[in-house]
């Protein structure tokens, strides 16, 4: 009697504890997993590989929180990879034309928001004002978007000038710029936590019909979800170029699922109405992290893919049975 | 001095006319009542007024001149405030961002003012502070929440507004009686300041109590507008039903059974979350009474009976055997029945059409493994008709039906194959008078079958009028038990309010 009633407080305070932070199961998978890597090869846990690791999935976690923006409102992105791609040639092929010089860089990159915002308001229009299908619509979408980038850039390769990948990978006062990008990346969304299109955002992913009839406008506000998700993919594209340094029209998309599984494993539901972008940046980590361990297990390479999925699945199991235990 | 007058407003959805003809007149300081049948067209004239639903044809004039509500952020500008039958809650949401949701307050303009929205919803929390329980704060999320919760989250969402035209679309259907006593107090304050509010409501001593003036609607059509000092339930209830004046009178009591030897259900200290250490007995062919005020435990015992949340100590025995009660599932199986009045969420299958949500007990008791439409719908025919549903077909979607009329369809799923045991969780929330009365008289009519039945409600007569006995419930404990002659209004009263 006693010890199942404490049974029970111990459970209402993990139920309360989740739907606070839906993203601890996803935090602890992380743990787990760094200890993993320590495990299989010490040297991963070094600040060189912490930080090779980070500048690797930064893109990932920019798409997973581009991701996670439509997916509060119910809706879903299968363009955030082709927008990544067509950001990711156009800023190249500007910054070529333009000399590649520090403010060519910069006015490339300007132009490459501008575009990741315009590709998120054209999904937007078409989902939200045409009220068509969203997966189906932006299925169609991303591949007009990677049309768009075989014309500007038809093979792979042209090379990124070399103040741009130097400044990405390179470090300032002794620290990594990708961990300058990462604390402007968390300042961010701390601010866009607050901000009320977010909760406008998950209280449309929550029940359309009601938030209509609350006196929301639907249509605006799923639209803006889309412009976000357009500006982080462009954002994402930016450090795809620091990473590969060229161009290449089909570089993101076999990051689009990547980011929608991020957002599940982080702990979002695509039903809408509930999630953290906190949880699917620390799942796009966690997906780096299995591809690194993957890598350190010293797993022949024609099992790589076998192995990285079995993990996958295995998170994600992991963590529906912790949300579960605690909903319950 | 009128303020807002509705006239010949319509509204089709395809083939259904859903209003025919909508008058209304609605002056400042009046409580405002609207009565009809289920699917008569009071929600559909309501949200016609807030903007929801556009109507097709007919003039509405706010303070003298036409308007088109266009929206309901239109109708918001207006001075329109609603409370929606259905709600128009956000689950994940707090309290405080539901209160707000329609217009939160920024700082910096892009930000959300958390203090503000914060002060601003505890004003409105505040107000029902009494009576709402200690789980309804600022922070909770609605999900969590208790379906009068709920209701009273969407009470303070429409108050919120402080538009000068509020209306109610069945605002009391889950409140007992001291939540329903605070809410017309509140009424009364806004009626002094000159705010004009319409109520719904399908309980006739909540009109007579807070209501100016009564208007009538029968098929979609207004029949007529009296003041309520002038009138009488009856000739209401004949305005109500027009030429058909067939309306089962409740009988004062039921007829008393004998308690039945023969025990159908026995629980024997049972404890969970809400309840604790709580035992009785049903017979076959009684139909037991939980009563009390809301929350003190008698839906989460039911719930724990038909296995939808796990008790923690004590047993259950059903004919006898100890019964193993660990889902909905096994509960079902083994004959239990369970009606929820929270059909929103435990009831409804929504956006799936009137025969899937019709079959689906039939479908798994009979272990049916391919639907045929036709023979399900000989199955499911009879049981519609036997609560009078209004629907325009079987393959429309649940949507499409009015509130009371959805709520037939969740009770009519365990009339096709009958259970042993029927749970009802304040079953008839929103079903009209004369439905109400075809329902009971149906009750009644399993129990004299054979039926053991257990009956929760939030109203008061529902309970004096059915219950062969009642278990008072205070503080998740049975307080008394009131049997026979015992049963009085007053008695009902007395030990629901008793200190626990
Ligand atoms: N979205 C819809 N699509 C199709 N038919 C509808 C829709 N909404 C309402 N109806 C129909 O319109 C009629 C009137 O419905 P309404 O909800 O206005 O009734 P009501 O008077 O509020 O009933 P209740 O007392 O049960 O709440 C019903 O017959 C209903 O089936
Ligand atoms: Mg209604």
């Amino acid at each position: 009697m006693t010890t199942n009633a404490s049974l029970t407080a111990h459970d209402s305070g993990l139920r309360r504890l989740l739907g606070r932070f839906p993203f601890l199961p996803a935090l602890f998978i992380l743990a787990v997993l760094l200890i993993l890597n320590g495990i299989f090869e010490p040297n991963s846990l070094s600040f060189r590989s912490l930080t090779g690791l980070v500048r690797t999935y930064m893109a990932l976690m920019l798409l997973a929180v581009a991701q996670t923006y439509v997916v509060y409102a119910a809706d879903i992105d299968l363009s955030v990879g082709a927008i990544a791609s067509l950001v990711n040639v156009t800023i190249i092929v500007l910054m070529q034309h333009m000399g590649g010089g520090g403010l060519s860089v910069l006015a490339a990159l300007g132009v490459g928001v501008l575009v990741g915002l315009a590709c998120g308001l054209v999904n937007g229009f078409v989902v939200a004002a045409l009220r068509l299908q969203a997966i189906v619509a932006t299925f169609a979408t991303s591949i007009f978007f990677t049309g768009l980038a075989l014309v500007i850039l038809p093979v792979a390769g042209m090379p990124a000038p070399t103040v741009f990948w130097r400044t990405y990978g390179g470090s300032f006062f002794g620290i990594p710029f990708v961990f300058y990008a990462a604390a402007t990346l968390a300042i961010l969304l701390y601010l866009l936590a607050r901000t009320r299109l977010a909760t406008q955002l998950l209280a449309v992913g929550d029940g359309q019909q009601a938030a209509f009839q609350s006196g929301l406008p639907v249509t605006a506000i799923r639209i803006g979800g889309y412009a976000l998700c357009g500006v982080f993919a462009a954002l994402a594209a930016f450090c795809i170029t620091g990473d590969t340094a060229s161009g290449d029209p089909l570089v993101g998309a076999k990051m689009t699922l990547f980011s929608v599984a991020a957002v599940v494993l982080g702990g979002s539901a695509l039903s809408g109405g509930f999630g953290t972008v906190a949880g699917s940046v620390i799942a796009a980590l966690i997906i780096g992290l299995i591809n690194s361990l993957v890598f350190f297990a010293g797993t022949p390479s024609h099992w790589q893919n076998f192995v990285q999925g079995l993990a996958i699945l295995a998170a994600l199991m992991v963590g529906v049975l912790v949300s579960r235990r605690g909903r319950a | 001095m009128t303020k807002l007058k509705l006239s010949g407003v319509s509204k089709a959805y395809g083939a259904t006319l859903a209003l025919r003809r909508g008058d209304l007149e609605l002056d400042s300081g009046e409580v405002h009542v609207l009565i009809g049948a289920n699917g008569s067209g009071k929600s559909t004239l309501c949200k016609i007024v807030a903007g929801s639903v556009r109507p097709d044809a007919g003039e509405v004039l706010l303070d003298g001149r036409a308007v088109t509500v266009s929206g309901p952020r239109a109708a918001q500008a207006l001075g329109i405030g609603i409370f929606y039958q259905e709600l128009s809650l956000a689950d994940h949401r707090s309290v405080a961002e539901n209160i707000c949701l329609p217009d939160l307050p920024r700082q910096n303009g892009l930000f959300i003012d958390r203090t503000a929205l914060r002060a601003e919803a505890e004003r409105y929390i505040a107000l029902f502070e009494t009576v709402a329980g200690a789980a309804l704060q600022a922070d909770t999320i609605v999900g969590d929440l208790r379906a009068d919760q709920r209701q009273l989250v969407e009470i303070m969402k429409a108050l919120a507004t402080e538009a000068p035209i509020l209306i109610f679309d069945e605002p009391t259907s889950a409140l007992d009686r001291a939540q329903v006593d605070r809410f017309f107090e509140i009424l009364r304050d806004l009626k002094s300041k000159g705010r004009s509010i319409v109520f719904i409501s399908h309980r006739m001593d909540e009109i007579f109590a807070i209501g100016d003036r009564v208007t009538v609607i029968r098929d979609g059509e207004t029949v007529g507008t009296t003041t309520i000092s002038e009138t009488s339930p009856d000739a209401v209830i004949h305005m109500m039903v027009g030429e058909q004046e067939t309306l089962a009178t409740p009988q004062a009591a039921p007829p008393i059974h004998a308690p039945s030897t023969d025990i159908a259900l026995k629980v024997e200290g049972l404890t969970g979350a809400g309840f604790h250490e709580v035992s009785f007995a049903v017979g076959r062919g009684e139909i037991l009474g939980l009563g009390g005020l809301h929350g003190q435990g008698q839906s989460a015992i039911l719930k724990a009976l038909f296995g939808a949340v796990a008790p923690r100590s004590g047993e259950v025995k059903l004919a006898g055997e100890r019964l193993r009660i660990d889902s909905p599932r096994s509960a079902i199986a083994q004959g239990l029945a369970y009606v929820s009045g929270d059909r929103g969420r435990d009831g409804v299958i929504s956006g799936r059409p009137i025969l899937e949500n019709v079959t689906p007990i039939h479908a798994l008791r009979n272990r049916l493994l391919l639907a045929r439409p036709g023979r399900l719908a000989e199955k499911a025919l009879p049981a519609l008709k036997a609560l009078n549903t209004k629907f325009a077909g079987l393959s429309h979607s649940i949507g499409s039906l009015s509130g009371g009329n959805q709520q037939k369809i969740v009770i009519a799923r365990w009339l096709i194959d009958k259970p042993d045991i029927l749970l009802l969780d304040d079953p008839t929330k929103g079903i009209d008078l004369s439905a109400k009365a075809d329902l009971f008289a149906l009750i009644r009519e399993l129990a004299a079958e054979g039926l053991a039945i257990v009956l929760y409600s939030s109203e008061d007569a529902e309970l004096l009028n059915n219950a062969d006995r009642i278990l008072v419930f205070n503080g998740g404990s049975v307080s008394r038990e009131l049997s026979g002659a015992e049963r009085t209004r007053y008695n009902l009263y007395q030990a629901a309010y008793e200190a626990a």
